[in-house]
C-alpha cells in the first residue's frame, strides 16, 4: 500500500459517461493484483472532502490504467484532468480474485464492471480457458471491445437491454445456457447489486465455485473508518476495502 | 528545530498532535504511511465490553467539506483490543489511549478499569459522547448531571489519566465540562461530531436508519473553535482541541483559544499520512511566527 503523486498519461472520453485514464504511478503499477482498487484524490480542495475508490483495469508498470463511469461530482472533476495533471492515488487496495488453477473460469461483467474482470483476463487468459459476459443497457455501456478481443479469451458473449450490441436482453438472460454449455467450474462477477443479486439467486445451489467484486461509498479504503460495511447471510458485516472487494456470492445478503 | 512537545500537567506528549478517535483504527493500519513516533498519542477507535456489528449501512454521507457518519461504534470488543494494543506496542512506542464506551454507567466504568489495568495503556478517553449509539443522538454528554455522575464513577475504577471527551450537541457544552472537571476529569477533549441529517429527496426518506448522523471535516472548524475557546474560558484542566484541522495553521489556531494539544480526524481518511504533514507544517508556522514553543502562544488570542 503506497500514497504515490500519479501522473496522467492520457485521458480520454469513450462516449456515454465513461473515461479511460493512463496514470504513471509505478508502485501501484507493480504491486497490483486482478481485483485490487485505488483511492483516488481527484481534488486538492476539501470539496470533495474524500478519495474515490476506482478498480485498476490494468496495470503494466510504470502505468495503471483506470476506467470509469463520471456519475457524481467527484468523478466528474477526475473527468476533466488530462494529460500532465496528476493525482494522488493510494493503492494497490483490497484483496483479490481467487487463482482458481485449472478451472474453466467464467467472468460476468455489467457494465463498469468490467474493471477487474479485464484485469483477472489481461494477467490469467494465457494460463487458462477464460469465458467473458459482457452485458449493458446499451452500447455505450459496452466499452473496450477493442482491448477485450485482444485479450486471449476462449469465448465472448455480448448482451444488451435494448439490443443494440449481441443479444438483446439480460445478460442473466444468458446465464444459464452458457454455465451449461461451456461446462465453468467457477464465476467471477462484478456489476450493479441487481446483477449480482440475481445471479447469486441463479447460481444457488448449483456445484460452481462464485466470487462477486463489490462497489461501496467508502471514506478511507483501507479498513479504518468501518463506512463501506456490507451485511453477510450470517448477520455480521464485511469491511468492502479491506475484508472484501471481492466475497464468495452466496457470503453476501443481496437485496431481494 | 523547533521544540513541539506539550504540556499536560499530567504528562509531557512529543507532539500536539493526537489522532482522533475512529479516525485511526487501531493504529497499525498507518504503519505504513510512517512513523507513529512523531505523534503526541493516538487514541483507539471507540470500544465496548463486546463485539458490536454497528450500524446498517448506508453509514457515511459527504457534505461539502465535511462527512456525515453513522458507523455505530462497530468493534472487536474489550479481549480483542488488548490483544491488539499488546501487539502495536511491540512496534511503537507512541502513549495509547483507549476511547471507552459503554452501553451504560456500569459498562463505562467496567471497560474503563479493564484499559487502565493494562501497562501498553498511557490514557483513557471516555466516550461519552458519540451521537451514533442510539437513535436521535443521545449521549451522556448531553446532561451535566450525568456526566458527573458517570464521571465520579470511572474516575473510583482507573488509575489512568482520563480525558473525557464532550460533545457539541449539549445545550451547555461549559456546563457539562464543568461539570466533568469538578468529577475528577484529568483533562477534556471536544468536541465530538455534530449531529446533522441528510435527506433523499427521490425516496423522500433520511439517508440514514438512525436518521440522524455525526457531521465532522473542515466544515465544523469554526464551529468547533468557538466552543473550544468557550470551554478553555472556564477550564482548570487541560483541553484537547479538535473538529476539522487539516493543516498546521488550524492547529496553532486551536492553540491561541487555550487548547494544550489537538487531535486530528477526518483528514486521516483523505490523507493517511496527513500528521507527518501537519508536523511539518507547525514546524514552519513556530519558525515565522518566531515561537520556541506552543506553550508560548497557547490561550494568547487576543480579544
Amino acid at each position: 500500500m503506497q500514497d504515490e503523486r500519479g501522473l496522467i498519461e492520457d485521458a480520454r472520453s469513450l462516449g456515454g459517461d465513461y473515461y479511460l485514464l493512463k496514470i504513471a504511478a509505478p508502485r501501484n503499477a507493480g504491486a497490483a493484483k486482478p481485483g485490487n482498487f485505488v483511492m483516488v484524490r481527484v481534488s486538492p480542495s476539501f470539496d470533495p472532502l474524500l478519495r474515490r475508490p476506482l478498480g485498476i483495469l490494468e496495470s503494466r508498470p510504470p502505468y495503471i490504467w483506470l476506467y470509469y463511469q463520471a456519475r457524481g461530482r467527484g468523478t466528474r472533476m477526475l473527468a476533466a484532468l488530462g494529460p500532465g495533471d496528476s493525482l494522488d492515488i493510494l493503492g494497490p487496495l483490497g484483496n483479490s480474485f481467487p487463482e482458481i488453477p485449472g478451472k474453466r473460469v467464467l467472468l460476468i461483467a455489467g457494465g463498469r464492471g468490467i474493471v477487474p474482470l479485464f484485469h483477472y483476463a489481461q494477467v490469467y487468459a494465457e494460463r487458462r480457458p477464460l469465458l467473458l459476459l459482457y452485458g449493458g443497457r446499451t452500447r455505450a455501456d459496452l466499452q473496450l471491445l477493442d482491448r477485450i478481443k485482444a485479450l486471449r479469451l476462449q469465448a465472448l458473449f455480448i448482451f444488451s437491454e435494448d439490443g443494440s450490441l449481441g443479444q438483446k436482453g439480460l445478460l442473466t438472460d444468458g446465464l444459464e445456457r452458457i454455465v451449461r454449455e461451456e461446462r465453468a467450474d467457477v464465476t467471477l462477477s462484478c456489476g450493479p447489486e441487481a446483477m449480482l443479486a440475481r445471479l447469486a439467486l441463479m447460481l444457488k445451489g448449483r456445484s460452481l465455485e462464485n466470487h462477486a467484486s463489490l462497489e461501496a461509498l467508502m471514506g478511507c479504503g483501507f479498513g479504518v473508518c468501518h463506512g463501506c460495511a456490507v451485511r453477510t447471510v450470517s448477520g455480521t458485516y464485511r469491511k468492502v476495502c479491506d475484508e472484501g472487494p471481492v466475497f464468495p456470492l452466496e457470503e453476501i445478503q443481496w437485496p431481494t | 528545530m523547533a521544540d513541539l512537545s506539550v504540556d499536560l500537567g499530567f504528562r509531557v506528549l512529543k507532539s500536539p498532535l493526537i489522532t482522533a478517535s475512529g479516525t485511526f483504527g487501531y493504529g497499525e493500519e498507518f504503519l505504513p504511511f510512517y512513523d507513529l513516533d512523531i505523534l503526541g498519542a493516538i487514541v483507539m477507535k471507540g470500544i465496548f465490553r463486546d463485539p458490536r456489528p454497528g450500524n446498517p449501512p448506508p453509514r457515511l454521507h459527504e457534505t461539502p467539506a465535511g462527512l456525515l457518519n453513522s458507523i455505530g461504534l462497530a468493534g472487536p470488543g474489550s479481549a480483542a483490543l488488548q490483544e491488539i494494543i499488546r501487539r502495536l506496542h511491540a512496534r511503537t512506542a507512541v502513549p495509547i489511549i483507549v476511547n471507552v464506551c459503554g452501553e451504560d454507567d456500569e459498562e463505562f466504568a467496567e471497560v474503563a478499569a479493564l484499559f487502565s489495568a493494562m501497562d501498553e495503556v498511557a490514557m483513557l478517553e471516555l466516550n461519552i459522547s458519540c451521537p451514533n449509539v442510539r437513535q436521535g443522538g443521545a449521549c451522556p454528554a448531553q446532561d451535566a448531571g450525568h456526566t458527573a455522575r458517570l464521571v465520579r464513577q470511572v474516575k473510583d475504577r482507573v488509575r489512568k489519566p482520563l480525558i473525557v471527551k464532550l460533545s457539541p450537541n449539549a445545550v451547555d457544552i461549559v456546563a457539562v465540562a464543568q461539570a466533568a472537571q469538578d468529577s475528577g476529569a484529568d483533562a477534556l477533549s471536544l468536541v465530538n461530531t455534530f449531529l446533522g441529517m441528510a435527506v433523499d429527496i427521490t425516496t423522500r426518506r433520511p439517508v440514514f436508519a438512525n436518521v440522524y448522523a455525526g457531521l465532522s471535516g473542515p466544515a465544523i472548524k469554526p464551529l468547533a473553535l468557538r466552543l473550544v475557546r468557550e470551554v478553555c474560558r472556564r477550564a482548570y484542566v487541560p483541553v484537547i482541541g479538535m473538529g476539522g484541522i487539516a493543516s498546521g495553521h488550524d492547529v496553532l489556531e486551536y492553540f491561541l483559544v487555550g487548547a494544550a494539544a489537538v487531535q486530528i480526524g477526518t483528514i486521516n481518511f483523505r490523507e493517511p499520512a496527513a500528521a507527518l504533514r501537519i508536523t511539518g507544517e507547525i514546524e514552519a508556522e513556530m519558525e515565522r511566527l518566531k515561537i520556541k514553543s506552543l506553550s508560548e502562544i497557547r490561550g494568547q488570542l487576543q480579544a
